[in-house]
Order: C-alpha cells, then sequence, then structure tokens
C-alpha cells in the first residue's frame, strides 16, 4: 500500500514536470507576428470614392490594431502620378482616403481599377504590397406606392464597354437608417438584384418615428461585394411619424429643476415637516413665556 | 443607585453644586483654548489665502472638515438617545447621565455649523444657501435639519435646568454674582409651583417625543449628502441606517468618556456608579454589534460582488494605502470595545473608560474613510491633472481647524460644568424620595 503510494506521487511528479517543461519549451518558441491589411472601397450616393484602410497586427493569438503605420495608395500604377494618398493609421489601425480630384481623367477613363497597396519599408521589415480590384458601379433607390403598398426599388448597373450594365446576384441590404444600424424595411435581412439589377422590398415599417417633418433616410448598402466594392444610397422619404419636440422639458418641476420649479410634492412635504416642527417649537417657547408669567404673578 | 438613599438633600446640592476650575481644571481648559487659538490663526490663513492652504483639490473635494462635520453630527445624536428614548421608556437609572447627553449633543452640533462654514470658500456667502436655496438639495435639508436639532436641543436642555436654576440662585455666595446674574436671568422666575412643573413636564415630554424624529433626520439627510451621490463606496439604500447606528455608538462611548471624567474630576461616585457603567457598557456593546452589521453590509457585500468601478475604492480600503486606518477603525472602533464590554470586568469604569475613547477615536477615523477614499476614486478616470490631486493628506491648517474645533466643542462642554450642575439636582432629590416612599 506504501509502495502504491509513493508511486502515485513520483507518477504526479513526473506529470508536473513534463507541464513544466512543455510550457517551458513553449515560451521559448518565438511568437509569429504577422501583418493583415484589409483595404475597402467605397461609393458613397455615386458620388464619392473612397477607400478605407484596416490593418492588424496578429502576434500568436493576439490580435491589435497597428497604429502610426504608414501605407501609400496608388490608382492603376505603382507610380508617383497616380498616388491617392498617403495614410497614417490612427488608434484603431484604420486609415480613409478619398480619390483626389486630378485622377479623374484616370478613373474616367476605364471601367475597373486596381488599388495598389505598398507600405512603407520600417525598421527590419522590407517594402511591401498587395492590389485591390473593382468594376466601377452605381446604385439607385426609388420608392413607390400602390394600393396603399410602398415599395422601394434598388437598382445596381456596372460600368463595360462603355455602357451601363445591371448587375445580377448582387446581394444588399435595405431599409431605414437609425441610430444603431439598417432597420430592414421588409421581412428579409437581406436582398438580392435579380436579371434587371433590381431588388425590391415592400415597406412594411408602419409608425416609424420620423424627424420633426415626419421623414427619415431609406438606405440601400452592398457590403463587401467582391467585384463593386462597398455601394451606399440613400433617399430621405416622408414615410414617419412626426416627431414633436418636448420643449416642456425644462418648464417641468423636477428634483433637477431650479428652486422656482420644486416639485409640488416635495415643496408640500417639506414645508409640512417644517411648519410641524418649528409650529411645535414655538409653541415650546411659548410654554416657557406662560412658566414666566406664573412665576412672576406668584 | 441605592447607596444614593442614605443621602440628604442638603448632601445632594453641595455635591452636585458646580465647582471652580482647580488646577486641573485650568491646565485643561487653557490647553484647549491654546488649541482653539491655534484653530483660529489657521482659519485666519484660510480666509486671507483661500482653499488653497488645503490639500483639498478639484477630486478630494470634501476632506478632514466635512470627516469631522459627519463626527460631530454622530455625536450629537446621543441627546436624543440618553435624554429622549429612555425618557420615554421610563429608564429611570439614565437620569444622572441626562445633562452630560444633552450638553455633548449641543456642543456638537454648534461645531458641526460651524465646520460647514469652514469648509466654504467664501464664507460671506452663507446667507446665499438661504436665498438663492433649492429645497431639492439635501444640503438644504441639512441646513434646516441642523438648526432644528440645535434649538430642540437647547430647550431640551433649558427646560430640565429650571428648576436646578432655582438652587443655584439660593447659593449666591458659592457661585458668585457674576454667575448669580446668569442664573437669574434664566430662571428667576421659577417657583417651583405644581403649574409650572405642569407645563415643564409636558414640554419635555413633548420635545423627547419630537427630538426623536428630527435626530433620526439630521443623520439620514448627512448621509444622504452621500448616498444622493452616483459613487463607489457611497452609493448605497442603507446608509441612513448605517449613519444612525453609527452614531449612536459613537455617541454612547462619547457619554461613557463623559460619565467616567466626570465622575473622577467631580468626585460623583455616589450619583454615576459602577451600575450606570455596567448598564452603558450592555448598550455600548448592543450599538457596536448593530453598527458592525452594518459594516459588513456596506463593505462585504459590494466586495462579494466587486463591481469594477468599485474595485480600486475596496481594494485600497482592504489592502491597498487606507488598509492600516481602515482595520484601526474597524478593530478599535468596534470590535476590541466588543471584546472589552461582553466581559462583566470590562464594564468597569476604566475598562469602560477605554472601550469609550477607543469607540470615539475610531469613530472618527471611520469618518475620515467614509468621506476622503471615495472622492480620489471617481467613476472617470483621473487624467491630465497635477499629481497633488491623485492623492489627500490634511494640511498643518486642515488638522489645525480640525482640532480647534474639537477642542471648542470640549470647551463647551467644560463651561457648561463649571456653570451649571453636571448632574440634574432637582431630579436626583425627587428621584431619591420616590425610591425612598416606594420602599
Amino acid at each position: 500500500m506504501k509502495k502504491l503510494k509513493i508511486n502515485r506521487y513520483l507518477l504526479l511528479l513526473s506529470v508536473l514536470i513534463t507541464t513544466f517543461a512543455i510550457n517551458v519549451i513553449a515560451q521559448e518558441t518565438p511568437v509569429e507576428q504577422k501583418e493583415i491589411v484589409k483595404l475597402h472601397y467605397f461609393n458613397s450616393n455615386n458620388n464619392l470614392q473612397y477607400l478605407l484602410l484596416e490593418s492588424i497586427l496578429k502576434t500568436g493569438k493576439k490580435i491589435e490594431p497597428q497604429t502610426n503605420k504608414v501605407f501609400m495608395l496608388f490608382l492603376d500604377k505603382n507610380q508617383p502620378d497616380n498616388l491617392i494618398a498617403k495614410v497614417l493609421t490612427d488608434k484603431n489601425g484604420k486609415a480613409k482616403a478619398i480619390i483626389p480630384p486630378q485622377l479623374k481623367t484616370l478613373w474616367d477613363s476605364s471601367s475597373q481599377h486596381t488599388f495598389i497597396l505598398v507600405a512603407e519599408a520600417t525598421g527590419k521589415k522590407e517594402e511591401t504590397s498587395s492590389e485591390f480590384t473593382i468594376t466601377k458601379s452605381k446604385v439607385s433607390i426609388d420608392t413607390s406606392t400602390a394600393d396603399g403598398i410602398k415599395n422601394i426599388t434598388v437598382q445596381v448597373m456596372k460600368y463595360e464597354n462603355s455602357q451601363w450594365i445591371p448587375v445580377k446576384d448582387v446581394e444588399m441590404k435595405i431599409g431605414v437608417e437609425r441610430l444603431g444600424g439598417i432597420l430592414s424595411a421588409g421581412d428579409e435581412q437581406t436582398y438580392t438584384t435579380d436579371s434587371t439589377g433590381t431588388a425590391t422590398s415592400e415597406f412594411k415599417k408602419d409608425s416609424l418615428p420620423g424627424d420633426q417633418q415626419g421623414s427619415f433616410i431609406l438606405i440601400a448598402k452592398v457590403e463587401d461585394n467582391d467585384e463593386l466594392g462597398n455601394l451606399i444610397i440613400e433617399k430621405r422619404v416622408p414615410w414617419g411619424v412626426a416627431k414633436k419636440p418636448d420643449n416642456n422639458f425644462f418648464s417641468q418641476r423636477t428634483l433637477w429643476s431650479t428652486r422656482f420649479r420644486t416639485p409640488i410634492w416635495l415643496l408640500f412635504m417639506a414645508y409640512s415637516i417644517v411648519i410641524g416642527v418649528w409650529g411645535t417649537i414655538i409653541f415650546l417657547v411659548f410654554q416657557i413665556v406662560k412658566i414666566k408669567k406664573l412665576g412672576v404673578s406668584n | 443607585m441605592e447607596n444614593r438613599i442614605a443621602l440628604s438633600n442638603e448632601q445632594i446640592t453641595n455635591d452636585l453644586l458646580p465647582q471652580k476650575f482647580g488646577k486641573r481644571g485650568m491646565i485643561w481648559t487653557g490647553i484647549l483654548v491654546v488649541i482653539c487659538l491655534i484653530g483660529a490663526y489657521a482659519y485666519y490663513r484660510q480666509l486671507r489665502y483661500g482653499l488653497v492652504v488645503t490639500h483639498m483639490r478639484d477630486y478630494v473635494s470634501w476632506g478632514i472638515y466635512i470627516s469631522n462635520f459627519v463626527f460631530f453630527v454622530a455625536i450629537s445624536l446621543v441627546g436624543s438617545l440618553i435624554t429622549a428614548i429612555f425618557r420615554l421608556a421610563n429608564v429611570k437609572w439614565s437620569t444622572p447621565l441626562t445633562r452630560i447627553a444633552e450638553i455633548i449633543a449641543v456642543s456638537a452640533i454648534v461645531f458641526a455649523s460651524l465646520i460647514i462654514i469652514v469648509d466654504m470658500g467664501r464664507p460671506e456667502r452663507f446667507m446665499n444657501l438661504f436665498i438663492h436655496g433649492r429645497i431639492q438639495s439635501p444640503i438644504m435639508w441639512d441646513v434646516i435639519v441642523i438648526g432644528t436639532y440645535f434649538f430642540i436641543s437647547c430647550l431640551l436642555l433649558y427646560f430640565p435646568l429650571l428648576p436646578d436654576l432655582k438652587i443655584l440662585i439660593r447659593f449666591k455666595e458659592k457661585s458668585g454674582k457674576g454667575l448669580n446674574k446668569l442664573y437669574r436671568f434664566q430662571g428667576s422666575f421659577w417657583k417651583g409651583t405644581k403649574e409650572q412643573f405642569r407645563l415643564s413636564d409636558k414640554s419635555i415630554n413633548i420635545l423627547c417625543i419630537i427630538i426623536i424624529p428630527v435626530a433620526f433626520c439630521i443623520h439620514t439627510v448627512t448621509s444622504w449628502l452621500f448616498a444622493t451621490t452616483y459613487r463607489p463606496g457611497w452609493d448605497s439604500t442603507n446608509f441612513g441606517a448605517y449613519f444612525i447606528s453609527g452614531a449612536f455608538l459613537v455617541g454612547a462611548g462619547g457619554v461613557v468618556v463623559a460619565m467616567y471624567i466626570f465622575r473622577r474630576v467631580y468626585h460623583l461616585e455616589k450619583y454615576i456608579t459602577e451600575k450606570h457603567f455596567e448598564k452603558m457598557g450592555r448598550i455600548v456593546v448592543l450599538l457596536a454589534l448593530l453598527y458592525l452589521y452594518f459594516n459588513v453590509n456596506e463593505y462585504l457585500i459590494p466586495a462579494f460582488k466587486m463591481k469594477k468601478p468599485e474595485e480600486a475604492h475596496l481594494t485600497q480600503l482592504f489592502t491597498g494605502e487606507y488598509a492600516p486606518l481602515f482595520w484601526f477603525a474597524i478593530l478599535v472602533g468596534m470590535i476590541i470595545p466588543i471584546i472589552i464590554l461582553l466581559f462583566k470586568k470590562g464594564r468597569k469604569p476604566l475598562p469602560m473608560f477605554i472601550a469609550g475613547v477607543m469607540v470615539v477615536i475610531g469613530a472618527w477615523f471611520k469618518r475620515y474613510l467614509i468621506v476622503t477614499p471615495t472622492l480620489l476614486h471617481p467613476f472617470l478616470p483621473m487624467q491630465n491633472v497635477p499629481e497633488s490631486y491623485h492623492h489627500y493628506f490634511p494640511s498643518w491648517e486642515e488638522w489645525a481647524i480640525a482640532m480647534g474645533s474639537l477642542a471648542g466643542a470640549l470647551l463647551i462642554i467644560t463651561f457648561f460644568a463649571r456653570i451649571y450642575p453636571i448632574i440634574p439636582i432637582h431630579e436626583t432629590i425627587t428621584e431619591q424620595h420616590e425610591e425612598a416612599e416606594n420602599k
């Protein structure tokens, strides 16, 4: 029995040593560091084209944004004339670049463009570059009402052979712009374009609060499409319920109001207590006067 | 109390009449006056140079002054405990302690009011509090309730004093011309008629009833000054009860200390007997256990949850910068007195006195711990501020003013004991007669 016990302890000790050794070996293995850069193209309302860059540094299992890293973005060719922008990543590892007006001629000359991303050489790291190609596209949004049913129609077109042609099978969100994101207009979360490049959604969100005029913004958004990038189109419609501003807020009687707007219940309570207690004190002082009078008359 | 039966009225009167300061009394008073003067000079410096002479800054804007204020408000509650609650409960043995409790209450509440003004950067604007005051603010409630409590405490001190004033006027040779004039001014109309006694007794009963809710209000409202603020350590629904239980404990501790000193200095062994210590000891144990219970609630439950914003505050109290002070306050202010007073031998005058001193000192530091560490842990991080804003230790001016206020409160008690009988003479005589008749 004693032998068995000793053996058990030996076994436990060997397991511990092995675990410790594995741990030490694991710690000694150099941790691989990987740089991940994502480039997104955005076309907002067909008139603002910009690029959003996201740089991440992956060290082992740890992921963190790569801050203050310089990148250069080129259009079609890696040469100074084609420079879109030289950007620096922020604290979230992100940087934004708008396609400048001087590249308009180049932009208009082709239906497809390649964005070249060049990371400057820093320390031991050499200069690296990567490419991302998109097809020029546009998106339109329209609304119609038939038999009291409101419909939203979104059409996606791409530029090919000097003409705009519909794009089939583009997935998108169609909805209303809200504070936390897009509230889907119909029952589906996403819609897909048909052969005419059109996706239609029936608007089913009645009684949605709008602005003071009862308007809100309808939005259609194509996200990270391999060919087209990110497309956003917006349209303001008077389909909401007008929100009346509460101008009465500051004139309310509340605990945080000025002294002229004290809640009635508080005034009632405070004055009742003060009058009650101080009334009693005055009564007691009057008793002293009474006692004094009794003493003087005696 | 049974050893009082043998005493004659004359002997009781002679024993309890106020006595002139002896050598020790003069030294004691002199020390207190000097401390008060140093405090006054420090306050002069604060008025001249502004609150910058203190070490209070943007974050710790309530320092030792407000800790002192809470301490004074707490100790003042004893007036309602010993006088009112015991009187309404028909507890006869507390008679020799009522005036001690009441004068502690009055002196404490006077300095609670003064220390609030000291904490103000511009005291000449004090009246603005009333002119532009908002009744929604707990600070306004505090001002009202402190004023009310002061008046009620003064009346509760004055009514039972009336029959004693008649006795004091009789002993003109002993008291001297000046004091006799004061006694006459205050009570020459008291003839001791049946009707006068009826009115006086009725008034005292009304006062005893009214002082209890007002006393509860005064300390509850003081606790609300903290609890209505969303901060780690103060965000509690239990604060009112927690403060009141602590107030009764420190008040009872204060009375124990005072009764021991008066007993020794004025040789009042026949009036403040060992039985009084025994009974007060039991009360202090009960109150200390009650306060300990509330402390467990206030610290253990948040520590169990350890919510992120409260973590830094609690860790600093339990194991950090404030840990020595925190455990000192818990051990010295509660646990050690409980251990001492749980034993019969511990409820003898000297151990009681030591336990009382421990309770009072522990309570003072406890108030400091309630106020300051919380202010050093705001929910939003302290950024881009000078290093001094991250810590707080009172400046010498703050210490001097705080100690001056404590000395001032003791000075009021000392002068009161010099001018008036610290044990009610008339009530003692009456009770002795009643006891004799009952036997």
